[in-house]
This record gives structure tokens, sequence and C-alpha cells, in this order.
């Protein structure tokens, strides 16, 4: 019957160590895995598994608990300090089935135990399933290692196009200014509405690059943040009196409510100033016109942080929906009321900036309508 | 802004050339010459001797630091500003140590790039001062 006990398919040739001082011992488990098509190396010491280990690079250990020189456990241990967690599963075999023993083998990073004598059948399952274990993990870590590859390559990508693009765009919202503005002679009123075209979709496709070489920047671990002592309410003021100029265009009202007593923080003026810009260019964008949106700075001297709000009155988040609020791409279902554009970016960069700066960035709706944006920064000690 | 001297930029792609020669144009400044890389650059800058050069950073071959210092071998006092769309701190901080006047980002709205030229070209020349 032997012959129709095929070994599963990918185990064939695997290469088990079996470690024991025992001849005998290693006779009859060498005898039961190599029916299976395993490779069997042998040691009769934990100095020589050792050694041994090194060259073999075997698929799993046996390991005998009591031998001479270092034991089992310490044989274990020093194999899981040495390789890590790319160390094979180590099976420990056990002379009676002493649960101290078993205890102090699992302590010791080993994933089981045979107990002496053998039992063919059960040493071979036990095997078969830490083996196929050990060859998923194996190939769940080739994947991750393959996905993060792919992803740093994607980000690599992202950032040269990003970058390539910039360029030119500044340069076509440029000219289209000049254009404009007549300093190459003057343009009759159908000429005009053509050059604001380019300009403002030369602008919107700038919005987005820079929103996209961000992004690259990010994920790829290089948003470097260039520490200041910053003014935040001065910092805030400055955003809400440009924001103003463009909220005036809808009718909206950007007010500054709650100013907290002053207290510098050590933050990157430019990257806040990004959040705060986004989040109170989106509490615009999202309000009906005629809207007003409310901006409080709060701070908490119990916690040592400084709160910044931006209140608006749009429709606030969809339920269900919150979770994708701060994702990249995570673009909503509620649109912008004055027909802007959104790139399902902006949030994603807040969220990175504020925790580079060890904050916490969340959303809640309101009671009647809008919702909130919360930024919490902490304080410099 | 009185300036009446005479200014070279250095980018090595045309569009760029032509934006930052209608901002200086705006500036009422008229003896322009244009380089398209940093071999070019130093070479007009031997020969000809402009008041102000304009250099950006990202170029092929010779890049626009190394374009500075060769430029600064030639001319310790020479007035350069640096004109790049990647604004990296190291990038910026070798500039400066190697003399550049300012270090303006290109992608800022024309009118803040004009401003901080007027700033810059009054600084190193005076806001009064003729230059022939």
């Amino acid at each position: 019957m032997d012959q129709l006990r095929t070994t599963p398919c990918g185990l064939s040739g695997c290469k088990i160590l079996v470690v024991d001082d025992d001849r005998l011992n290693i006779r009859i488990l060498a005898g039961i895995l190599q029916r299976e098509g395993y490779v069997v190396a042998e040691a009769d010491s934990g100095e020589r598994a050792l050694e041994c280990y090194a060259g073999l690079n075997p698929n799993l250990v046996l390991l005998d608990v009591m031998l001479p020189g270092i034991d089992g456990f310490e044989t274990c241990r020093r194999l899981k300090q040495t390789y890590g967690d790319k160390s094979a599963p180590v099976i420990f075999i056990t002379a009676k089935n002493d649960s101290d023993d078993v205890v102090a083998g699992l302590g010791a990073g080993g994933v089981d135990y045979l107990p002496k004598p053998f039992n063919p059948k059960e040493v071979v399952a036990r095997i078969r399933s830490h083996l196929q274990n050990q060859l998923l993990v194996a190939e769940q870590q080739r994947l991750v290692e393959q996905l993060s590859r792919a992803n740093a390559a994607k980000n690599r990508f992202l950032g040269m196009a990003a970058h390539d693009l910039r360029n030119p765009l500044a340069s076509i919202r440029g000219l289209a200014e000049f254009l404009r503005d007549g300093t190459v002679g003057p343009l009759n009123s159908e000429q005009l509405e053509l050059v604001a075209t380019i300009h403002d979709a030369s602008q919107s496709m700038l919005v987005v690059v820079n929103d996209l070489l961000d992004v690259a920047t990010i994920e790829a671990g290089e948003l470097k943040l260039s520490l200041g002592s910053v003014d935040l309410p001065d910092l805030v003021g400055k955003s809400v009196a440009l924001i103003n100029i463009e909220a005036a265009k809808k009718n909206t009202h950007v007010v500054m409510e709650a100013k907290a007593p002053a207290s510098p923080l050590a933050i990157d003026a430019a990257k806040m100033r990004q959040v705060i810009d986004n989040l109170l260019s989106n509490a615009v964008k999202y309000s009906p016109p005629g809207s007003r949106v409310t901006v409080i700075l709060t701070r908490d001297a119990e916690r040592h942080e400084i709160g910044l709000s931006v209140r608006d009155q749009g429709p606030g988040i969809p339920a269900g929906e919150r979770d994708r609020l701060f994702k990249d791409f995570g673009r909503l279902s509620v649109q912008p009321t004055g027909g802007e554009k959104s790139t399902g970016l902006g949030l994603a960069i807040c969220r990175k900036i504020v925790e580079a700066h060890g904050g916490k960035i969340s959303a809640e709706n309101l009671q009647d309508r809008g919702c909130e944006f919360r930024v919490t920064l902490p304080e410099s000690k | 802004m009185n300036f009446k001297g005479s200014i070279l930029i250095v980018d090595d792609e045309p569009h760029i050339r032509k934006f930052v020669a209608l901002i200086v144009r705006t500036l009422g400044i008229t003896a322009v010459t244009e380089a398209a890389d940093g071999e070019d650059a130093i070479a007009r800058f031997a020969a000809d001797h402009p008041d102000v050069v304009l250099l950006d950073v990202n170029m092929p071959r010779i890049d626009g630091l190394e374009t500075l210092r060769r430029i600064k071998e030639v001319d310790p006092d020479a007035v350069v500003i640096m004109l790049t769309s990647l604004a990296n701190r190291a990038s910026v901080d070798r500039a400066l140590d190697l003399g550049a006047a300012n270090y303006i980002r290109k992608d800022t709205p024309k009118e803040e790039i004009i401003r901080s030229l007027a700033e810059t070209i009054d600084a190193a020349f005076g806001p009064g001062d003729n230059q022939t």
C-alpha cells in the first residue's frame, strides 16, 4: 500500500534535518521520511546541527531535546536568533509525553513536538502539515515583497510623471496669463475667453499633478518636515484671509471664531498651511452658496493639545462613506456646490501630514447640517 | 525698480525660457540673452558678462549648481538667481552656499516670481541705480 501514499504535490524533495544522538532513532525517522520522498540530513549534536543548517538550509528540523553539549531548546533558540522569521519550523522529539518539556520547547521557538516511540502515521501527518504551512508562509512573504516592490515602482513612476508634467503645465498657465494681461498686445473678448479657458484648465491640472506628486513623495517615505516655531493662529489667519477671496464668489464667509492663546508650535509651516488651506477650501467647496464656515482654535491644557476645527454647512458625510474620507482617491458621493474640481487626494495628504506631526485628523457630522473636520496637534514641550 | 542691465536666461526647456523672458520683459528689462544648457551658459557668461543670470537647476550634463559654481569662479560677484520647479532643501542650501543671490520656484504664480525677482535685483543693484 506504500506506493499509494503519495507525497502531496510540492513537498517531495523537501529537506529535513534530523538531530538526535541516538542513531537508531535517526534510522527509524529517516526510513519513514525517505519513503515520503523527503531528503534527510542528520546531525548527532546541537553544535553539528547548527553547522549543518547553514549549508543545507532545510525546510524543517526534527530536534531531540536531550543532546550532548547544548540541548535541543538552546539549539532552537540559536537557530531563531540567527535566522529569525526565515528559520525553518522546528519540531521537538521528546522521550516521553512530558508536558513541561513541550511547554519549554514551544517557548524556545518550536512549532510542535513528536513523542517517542514514533507512530509513523502521526510523524508523516504532522510533518506534512508543518511543511505545507511553511511553504504557504514563504509564498506569502514572496508576494508581500513583490507587492511592495510594485508599489515602490508605482510611486517612482507617479513622481516622475507628475514632475515631468508640472513644468510644461506651469508654463502653459504662465503664458496664458501673459496673453490675458495684454503683456504681448490686446486681445478681443472672444480671444480673452479662450485664453481664460486655457488658463483655468492648466491651473486645475496643476493642482492634480501637485497632489499626485505629494502622494508619491509621502508614499515613498520622503515626507520630510522642516519644523520651526510657528504661531498657529497667525498661520490660520493668513489662510482664512486668502480663502475668503475665493469664498466671496459663492457669497460664503469664512470666519475665525475662537482663538486659543497663542503658544508657538513646532510644526512645518508650509505643510501645515497646506492642511489648513485644504480643509478651508473643502468647507467652501461643499457648502451651498451663502454659507458660513467657522474656524475654531482651541487648546487642551491637560492633554497638551492644540485643536483646529473647521465647520461647514454642507450636506455632511454620507452614512457609510466615512472610512473612505482620508484614503487615497477616496472621493465621496457628495458634489462640490459650485462645479469645483476634486482629486480625492487632498484629505489623504492632510492625514499624512498631520500624522507626521504626531497629530490626528477626524471628521464628524454636526447635529443640524454640515460637518466638522478637526485636527489636533501635540504641543511642543 | 530701475534696473536697466542685461540678463541671461538659462533653461533647457524652451517653453520656460519663453515664460521667463516675458517675466523679465514685464520688469522693463530689454537686454536679454538665452542659453539652453550649462555649457552654453558658461560660454555666454564669459563672452557677454550679463549683469544677472537666471539659472535653472535640473539640466542635463552640467546642472545648474555646477554651472553656478563655474560662473562664480569666473566672477565671484556675479548675480545669479536660481529658478527651479523642485525646491529641495539640500539644493537650496548648496546654491546659497555657492553664492546664489536667491532661489525662486518657477511654479509659483507669476506675480510672485516677478516680485521676488525685482526684490533680488533691487537688493543687488539698489532700487535707483541705473545699470548700463
